[in-house]
């Protein structure tokens, strides 16, 4: 026990020295912040503004007054108007000459900046079913909001001109759109890209750790074995502590790297609305019971991956031989990112169900459906409970079967040099 | 004679190949002891099996009279065949490391570092990396390792390989100033020539299978047969002709000739310094090398020959 926490020091000293360790562990986080916060912090300064508007009407009905006046209603945050209607030109649809010289103006006005855009309203718009907005870029929000505000008013001339006998703006209001919430059964309001990135943030935690610290693991089996200090470590320690010590160790240094995201996260998440970073995200499932079934996907997961990096590392001679049997582990991990739209969809599909219990699968793939299906009903009655407490259990036992075949592959594959052994041979160690 | 590692029948085989075979040797306590043989005789598995990095598949191997367990490891230092350090760590690192894993604290493995570097003349090196060190260098740092926790048993697996001369004689230096101390020593060699200078007992290992063993000198008296030495000058191609002959060897500048047991060295000196100049003539001590080739039956070619030799 002794001689293996030396052996945990050591490779937890190798790792955290390291430069890139410390790159990695504020630059990862520093990244997804950037990624979260520079278009929170663009779209904060971008829209400070009022955005000016400018209306051609070749109609002559006054919609562009009408629309001037509808869209007075849309505040900024400082509840100053969010759009100033800086003109409304009519002309007359049979003189293209100055049609064509009044959208050259406008076009020139734009490209100075002094407008954000103008919308062309078409003679006898009523019976049209589209209207021209130009503008160098368009925001989805502006352009929904117009297109709601001129549909609102089109409706309403429509609904004039016909021989319904009804009031305009009840017809209106009996035709308004409705908006769909999106609710998981704890009434949690949780939209598409909440789960879904919700979803992957998590997997990729696992991934990174088991793909990440795996390799490591497995490049230091290698260096030892190339170096050939491996015989000089095993006179001193068993095989078995030497394997279990690095595991530990380096395992000690993922769980710091991400014990330092936790805190990261944690802290952006608390400092979210002065970053103005969309609470759903950030926020999305700290629920104790998801956090505990994450935490043991997560060391199970590691577990359970890196000795099989071991393995692969006592009988390869080089990164590039190990190369071949790292790519299934990589498949397996990733198999709920290239199934996240299925699974996100049928999360109780029989085959997602029988995928997330397949052993290499469920760590992440079972995080995955905790993350969809939770919601806050986290009891015993809910199947997916019971479920992720049956893939802890298969993955602990597939663990334990693989830490098993790995201490006598890697006893012998250690002292191995040169040549790789074949399936058959490997059967043969694991019998000895 | 005190007795301190015993081999008792141990078999090793490797798909059905049979490494070491029924193997029996007494290692006698404060003694150097020299494995010798020919290359796969089976020595580095015997070794590793004193080591218990891997198991003897029959057959027992009992230290001071106890089976071994992994506590004995501490007291061996172990020079495996294959040399190797960290590379990316220096000197003191490495060496505290390693001298940890023996069981020594990390205090004591420092006291102890400054004066191993100093003796092997790699002081101003301590805090340097290891891959900044020469080859050489890097030898003289294994063998501090393998000696830093003042080990009873020393265990030096072909311990010549790659050693320049100067090292050599260090280490044979420190070695005899470890047996002085009362430590045990065991080494294996193919190189014949170094052990014979070094060692109270050996053993000739060849196949597997233990050929002879015991006191040096027991085993030259026992084995060993008359041979003689001669520099000369022009074509030795005559000397096998001379009756009592019975083997030549021939060397960059000498020839060493093996005679038969009842042939008389005198008229074989006569016989040559008929024919050409002798510039010199020894008789000699029986080798290793050639009670090996003998007793043995090993063919010439198992051994890397020594330098420089060529065999008639």
């Amino acid at each position: 026990m002794r001689k293996m926490w030396i052996v945990i020091k050591r490779e937890y000293a190798q790792v955290v020295k390291k430069k890139s360790f410390l790159i990695g562990i504020f630059l990862t986080p520093a990244i997804m912040a950037l990624m979260m916060v520079v278009p929170a912090l663009l779209a904060m300064k971008k829209p400070a503004g009022t955005e000016k508007v400018a209306i051609i009407d070749l109609d002559g009905q006054q919609l562009g007054e009408r629309f001037a006046e509808a869209i007075k209603k849309y505040k900024l945050d400082d509840s100053s108007p969010a759009y100033q209607v800086t003109g409304i030109y009519n002309a007359s649809p049979d003189d293209s000459l100055q049609l064509f010289s009044l959208k050259r103006d406008l076009d020139s006005l734009i490209q100075s900046k002094d407008l954000r855009c103008y919308m062309i309203i078409g003679q006898s718009a009523e019976s049209r079913d589209s209207i021209i907005l130009v503008a160098k870029s368009f925001s989805f929000r502006t352009s929904n909001r117009f297109e709601r505000v001129i549909s609102d008013i089109l409706s309403g001339l429509r609904l004039e001109k016909s021989n319904i006998n009804l009031d305009v703006d009840s017809v209106l209001h009996l035709t308004r759109k409705v908006a769909l919430i999106e609710q998981s059964p704890g009434g949690k309001e949780r939209d598409f890209m909440t789960i879904y990135i919700g979803g992957l943030v998590f997997v990729m935690l696992i991934f990174m750790t088991a793909i990440g610290y795996g390799q490591v693991l497995m490049r230091s089996v290698i260096e030892e074995k190339n170096s050939r200090i491996m015989e000089v470590l095993v006179s001193s320690v068993s095989a078995f502590q030497l394997m279990a010590g690095k595991i530990v160790g380096l395992g000690m240094a993922s769980l710091t790297q991400v014990a330092v995201w936790i805190v990261i996260g944690v802290g952006i998440y608390s400092f979210r609305s002065d970053l103005n970073i969309r609470g759903d995200i950030a926020g999305m499932v700290f629920n104790p019971v998801f956090i505990l079934f994450f935490i043991i996907f997560m060391i199970l997961g590691y577990i359970m991956y890196s000795t099989l990096f071991a393995l692969i590392g006592s009988i390869c001679n080089s990164d590039k031989e190990a190369q071949n049997y790292i790519f299934p582990i990589t498949m397996a991990l990733l198999l709920p990112v290239f199934l996240a739209m299925y699974v996100i969809q049928e999360p109780d599909s029989p085959v997602v169900i029988t995928l997330s219990l397949i052993p290499f699968f469920t760590p992440t793939m079972m995080i995955m459906r905790l993350n969809i299906l939770s919601g806050d009903a986290f009891s015993l009655s809910n199947p997916i409970v019971i479920e992720a407490i049956l893939g802890v259990l298969i993955t602990l036992l597939t663990t334990i079967a693989v830490i098993w075949v790995t201490a006598k592959v890697f006893r012998v594959g250690i002292l191995m040099y040169g040549k790789r052994p074949t399936f058959p041979e490997l059967v043969k160690w694991i019998r000895y | 004679m005190n007795e301190y590692l015993r081999l008792e029948k141990i078999t090793k085989a490797y798909d059905g190949k049979i490494a070491v075979d029924q193997l029996s040797l007494v290692v006698p306590k404060g003694a150097i002891y020299g494995m010798l043989g020919p290359n796969g005789a089976g020595k580095t598995t015997t070794i590793r099996m004193i080591m218990d990095i891997i198991a003897p598949d029959t057959g027992e191997i009992i230290v001071e009279g106890k089976k071994v367990n992994q506590d004995f490891k501490d007291r061996v230092g172990y020079l495996p065949e294959e040399r190797g350090l960290y590379k990316k760590m220096t000197l003191l690192e490495v060496i505290t490391y390693l001298a940890e894993m023996k069981g020594l604290t990390r205090q004591d493995a420092v006291k102890k570092i400054d004066g191993w570097l100093e003796k092997m003349s790699l002081g101003e090196y301590k805090n340097r990396k290891v891959e900044e060190l020469s080859k050489g260098m890097q030898q003289k740092l294994q063998f501090i390792t393998t000696l830093i926790h003042d080990p009873d048993l020393i265990i030096l697996d072909e311990l010549f390989s790659g050693l320049d001369p100067i090292n050599i004689e260090l280490v044979k230096g420190i070695l005899l100033d470890e047996k002085r101390a009362g430590k045990t020593i065991l080494f294996s060699t193919h190189v014949m020539e170094q052990a014979e200078k070094l060692c109270d007992y050996i053993c000739l290992i060849n196949r597997g299978k233990l050929v002879i063993d015991g006191r040096l000198s027991e085993v030259k008296s026992r084995f060993g047969k008359n041979s003689i030495q001669v520099e000369l000058e022009g074509d030795s191609a005559f000397v096998k002709a001379i009756p009592g002959v019975e083997n030549v060897t021939e060397f960059n500048n000498y020839v060493e000739l093996r005679l038969s047991p009842a042939a008389d060295s005198q008229e074989v000196l006569r016989q040559i310094s008929e024919k050409v100049k002798v510039k010199r003539f020894q008789l000699m001590e029986p080798s290793l090398y050639h009670i090996f080739i003998d007793v043995a039956r090993a063919k010439p070619e198992d051994f890397t020959a020594p330098e420089g030799a060529s065999h008639a």
